[in-house]
């Protein structure tokens, strides 16, 4: 899988040269996390990620200098764009968040289940990500970065704005009370 | 891994679509966020509440349009440097564009529309940041060392603000560092146009498009 280890070099020799300057490095470096760092801040800020996006972007630009290149660049822009969202969202003085509902199944080609299974299934994640929104904010994101955006944990703690070693008993905690209100 | 945590990894979001954040990035050389310049620029709804720049020096000199206000001061206050595209505030349709400037959004063929407050923004090519708004809705403040009057189309004054970034308040939002801009008003709404590379010429042209769009 060529492309997959050759991406942390290839990211390593961007932020080298976007540290230098090099203002089309430093889009590419975006281009390539801006996903995960809008989805991040929607869970944080809802309607607000856009802005908090572009602005912890420009902000990640202006602090390039003092990024130590040999780390990883995801979990850095991740806390950076996190932080901006949670000050808008603070500014915002409400709860920003907004519900998360769950992708339309395509059940066309391949060996489709029974119509009865695919409702049945549809419904218990329906209920899954009701139960997810539900919870206490910290809760909430603590398990849609780990699961719903597959962020390792140095990414988790930094989209939380918390230790790594906090990341664990956070998750723990989290999925005890979806545990609870889930089943 | 435990079966709960399994579902959770299964389960399959309907996110918003991501906006292409990399393609709009305005990226200049790092610098500081405070520059020394000369220029305050406000637009502010006069029912809104604001924040005064508390830091402002004296004023020098005052320039005023229809629903505009143009402050020349010493200092200005401090403000963030943002892309032009940061808090332009919710996406509207035409229609809605409509009802708040009392007519279509010009030009006719536009990008996506923005609203915060009275203002009705979209971005052009450069990217060069337009917003329209009522004029009568609004009192719009700019302090400036280098303000120039200038002819946008016969009976169309406006004022060209270059060669320093000055500081802008839009309403509910807090103060950015702004490039060049050219506002002018007719009779029933002022044009605001920025770009960091913006030139007077074709900021001019660019408003006489939309003059022309509105004439016809």
């Amino acid at each position: 899988m060529g492309a997959v280890e050759g991406r942390p070099l290839e990211e390593r020799e961007l932020v080298r040269r976007a540290r230098r300057g090099d203002e089309h490095a430093f889009e590419e470096l975006v281009r390539i996390h801006q996903e995960t760092a809008f989805r991040v801040a929607y869970l944080i800020a809802g309607s607000e990620a856009e802005d908090a996006v572009q602005e912890g972007v420009l902000k990640a630009w202006r602090a390039l200098r003092r990024f130590r290149p040999e780390a990883p660049f995801r979990p850095w822009l991740l806390r950076i764009v996190a932080n901006e969202a949670r000050n808008r969202r603070r500014s915002m003085g409400r709860r920003a968040a907004l519900a998360l509902r769950a992708e339309r199944e395509d059940v066309s080609g391949g060996a489709a289940p029974s119509p009865e299974t695919t409702v049945v299934a549809a419904e218990e994640r329906t209920r899954l990500l009701e139960a997810l929104d539900a919870l206490p904010d910290d809760s909430r994101l603590a398990l849609a970065c780990r699961y719903l955006l597959e962020l390792d944990e140095a990414e988790t703690a930094a989209a939380l704005g918390v230790r790594r070693g906090t990341v664990k008993s956070r998750v723990s905690r989290a999925l005890d009370r979806l545990r609870e209100s889930y089943d | 891994m435990t079966e709960l945590e399994r579902e959770l990894r299964a389960l399959r979001v309907d996110w918003p679509r991501t906006p292409d954040v990399a393609s709009r990035l305005e990226l200049r050389p790092r610098r500081r966020l405070l520059v020394p310049a000369l220029v305050v620029a406000a637009i502010v709804a006069v029912a809104a509440a604001f924040a005064v720049p508390q830091s402002r020096s004296a004023i020098l000199r005052l320039f005023h349009l229809p629903g505009v206000t143009v402050e020349r001061v010493g200092t200005l206050p401090a403000a963030e440097e943002r892309p032009l595209a940061a808090g332009l505030g919710d996406k509207i349709d035409d229609a809605r564009a409509r009802a708040l400037l009392g007519g279509p959004f010009l030009p006719a063929a536009h990008g996506t529309l923005y609203k915060r407050d009275g203002i009705v923004s979209t971005l052009l090519r450069g990217p060069v940041l337009l917003s329209e708004f009522g004029a009568p809705e609004f009192l719009k403040k700019f302090a400036t060392s280098n303000v120039e009057w200038v002819e946008v189309a016969p009976n169309v004054q406006g004022l060209w603000i270059a060669g320093a970034p000055h500081v802008v308040f839009f309403p509910g939002a807090s103060p950015r560092l702004a490039g060049n801009v050219l506002v002018f008003a007719t009779g029933t709404r002022t044009f605001r146009l920025e770009g960091h590379g913006l030139t007077r010429d074709d900021a001019l042209a660019t408003a006489r498009e939309l003059l022309g769009t509105s004439a016809g």
